[in-house]
């Protein structure tokens, strides 16, 4: 009896762990299935050309995603430039310098800073910084790649924070020691032994990061007004893939070339993603080499 | 009743400042023109806890002392004190004096970094960082802000010859560190610390992580550095201590109970605990 409740334990534990997997193929078999006819149809280069996103035209509708490819990259590196020096510098705080009643102090704020829902930074950088930019670039209007930038980081902050502190703790405190030992003042510590031991799990960190920045959708729609025009710079309007998607998915001809140009710019979406988060992982396996 | 007791404790706070400038003056006079580190009266606690008690010691320039004892009898406490590397645990609480070179090394304005530039360490596991050997060695003269490149490749070629390690790894000096065994990075260590240029090498144990014949070469530096510099060696080893040491410190449950020469120490020792420890009837 007690064997027979062992084995379906078993089994429903299993299916549990491969439902993961399961969920994961199906997500890649609908957006395969429903961009593979528009990939048919038109074929790649169209996605790719060097023109414009006007799917719903009477004429000639196109479907190129490279402003929107653009817009995405722009506001992910942007977010990263802004929130990885702040990310890694916090997390050295925490790990190293912080004393133990400033780390329970901060520690919770990071998690809450991660529980912030991003239609509430949206908002908040619709109506603080948004005029704020406007102000001092001396701009029409604030909702552009740097605004998106700059709220996309704050949502990537705790996560890097968080990766990135557990890296800097896995430092062997023998390499701090010998540092110090050394004649290494705490920062040269810091900054030359820590650090740079931690290396490969703060990359993951900014990785992960990355991750979570290039599939935000809500901020983005949001704040960087979606002009599907090629950007010249930071303070120009973008749309990022993840936002397009979210406009035009609402009013779309189901099964259309326009219907299925919006999955290709998800499978895109998601290969990007799954890449980065798969080179994230062999980074975080590879661990400051303990000594033995 | 009140009015004598005042009188009392006027009469007490003379009697200190009287007497105190003289306790300083006799200590300068007495021997500090021959003894590299000089420890008086020292109690060392972790919070309430009582590591060492009142040790005082004397220890001559160039030489080896070895410091032994059963384990957690307080050596390698008494060990990091003299570079603070004991500042880095919280609570910990220090009484007495210790001098090296004279001075106060607990004095308020003392500067950590520079006392640990002088006085060295070698961990009881080697410790390299995950670099190259190169950049092992070259690590402390570059904090100290040396960029000059042939400056550096001398200092790193002098060390690594200085602690025997240079024929072994001159042809790979970019290879990790950690590729090395475990006898050449403890080797890589002491080179390491040599590239500071210290008076005083401080070793925790450093062999007892490693092979017999690694130990021996290291011995084997150990005396050939002791003529250039002032090695304090914690062993757990008593044949090891009386191979390689000229003073020998034994400790017990935080007290040092015997300072002397090694020779004599093993032979006719003064007490009778150290007698009872290196015939080893406790330990």
């Amino acid at each position: 009896m007690a064997s027979i409740t062992e084995k379906a334990m078993r089994v429903l534990f299993v299916f549990c762990g491969l439902a993961i997997i399961l969920f994961l193929v199906g997500i890649l078999y609908v957006l395969l299935s429903n961009s593979m006819p528009g990939l048919m149809e038109l074929g790649f280069g169209p996605f790719f050309a060097a023109d414009r996103w006007n799917p719903a035209a009477y004429g000639e509708p196109t479907y190129s995603l490279i402003n929107m490819i653009y817009g995405t990259l722009m506001v992910t590196l942007g977010a990263l430039i802004f929130a990885v020096p702040i990310g890694v510098a916090a997390a050295a705080y925490l790990a190293e310098i912080a004393s133990p009643w400033e780390r329970e102090l901060f520690k919770p704020i990071v998690e809450v800073l991660a529980g912030v829902p991003s239609v509430v930074l949206g908002f908040f950088g619709l109506v603080v910084l948004a005029p704020l930019i406007a102000r001092i670039f001396n701009l029409n209007s604030g909702l552009n790649a740097f605004n998106g930038a700059i709220l996309v980081g704050i949502m990537a902050l705790p996560i890097i924070i968080t990766l990135a502190e557990d890296a800097i703790t896995a430092v062997p405190k023998e390499y701090r020691h010998a540092s110090l030992a050394l004649g290494g003042t705490r920062w040269q510590t810091i900054w030359k032994t820590t650090i740079p031991a931690a290396f490969s799990g703060i990359t993951a960190a900014a990785m992960l990061g990355m991750g979570r920045a290039i599939g935000e959708t809500m901020i983005v729609l949001m704040v960087t007004g979606n002009m599907v025009a090629r950007p010249d710079s930071f303070l120009d309007s973008v749309r990022t893939l993840s936002a397009g998607i979210a406009i035009d998915i609402g009013d779309v001809v189901f099964n259309s070339n326009h219907f299925h140009a919006l999955f290709v710019a998800g499978l895109l979406l998601f290969l990007i993603t799954f890449i980065v988060n798969l080179l994230a992982d062999i980074l975080i396996q590879r661990k400051p080499e303990a000594n033995k | 009743m009140i009015q004598t007791n005042t009188n009392l404790k006027i009469d007490q706070t003379l009697v200190q400042k009287t007497i105190n400038p003289e306790l300083i003056k006799t200590t300068q006079d007495n021997e500090c023109d021959y003894c590299e580190v000089k420890v008086e009266n020292l109690n060392f606690f972790y919070g309430s806890i009582q590591a060492l008690f009142n040790v005082t010691v004397k220890v001559r320039e160039k030489g080896v002392a070895a410091l032994i004892g059963p384990s957690g009898c307080g050596k390698s406490t008494f060990l990091r004190v003299l570079n603070r590397m004991n500042d880095l645990i919280p609570g910990t609480r220090l009484e007495g004096k210790v001098s090296i070179h004279g001075e106060n090394i607990y004095a308020p304005n003392t500067d950590v970094v520079n006392l640990r530039k002088k006085v060295g360490m070698v961990f009881q596991h080697p410790n390299p960082f995950p670099k190259s050997i190169f950049d092992n060695i070259a690590y402390g003269p570059r904090i100290d802000g040396l960029k000059d490149k042939v400056k550096l490749n001398e200092i790193v070629e002098s060390s690594l010859k200085g602690a025997a390690l240079w024929d072994e790894v001159k042809d790979r000096l970019n290879e990790p560190a950690l590729a090395l065994s475990g006898g050449q990075q403890q080797r890589l260590c002491i080179a390491r610390a040599l590239a500071v240029k210290p008076s005083i090498l401080l070793m925790d144990e450093p062999t007892s992580a490693i092979d017999p014949l690694a130990t021996q070469r290291i011995e084997d530096l150990i005396r050939e550095l002791c003529s250039n510099y002032t090695i304090i060696i914690v062993t757990h080893n008593m044949q090891q201590a009386a191979r390689i040491s000229d003073h020998t410190g034994f400790f017990l449950q935080g007290e040092m109970v015997e300072w002397g020469e090694t020779s004599k120490l093993f032979t006719k020792p003064e007490e009778q605990r150290t007698e009872d420890y290196i015939t080893g009837r406790f330990g």
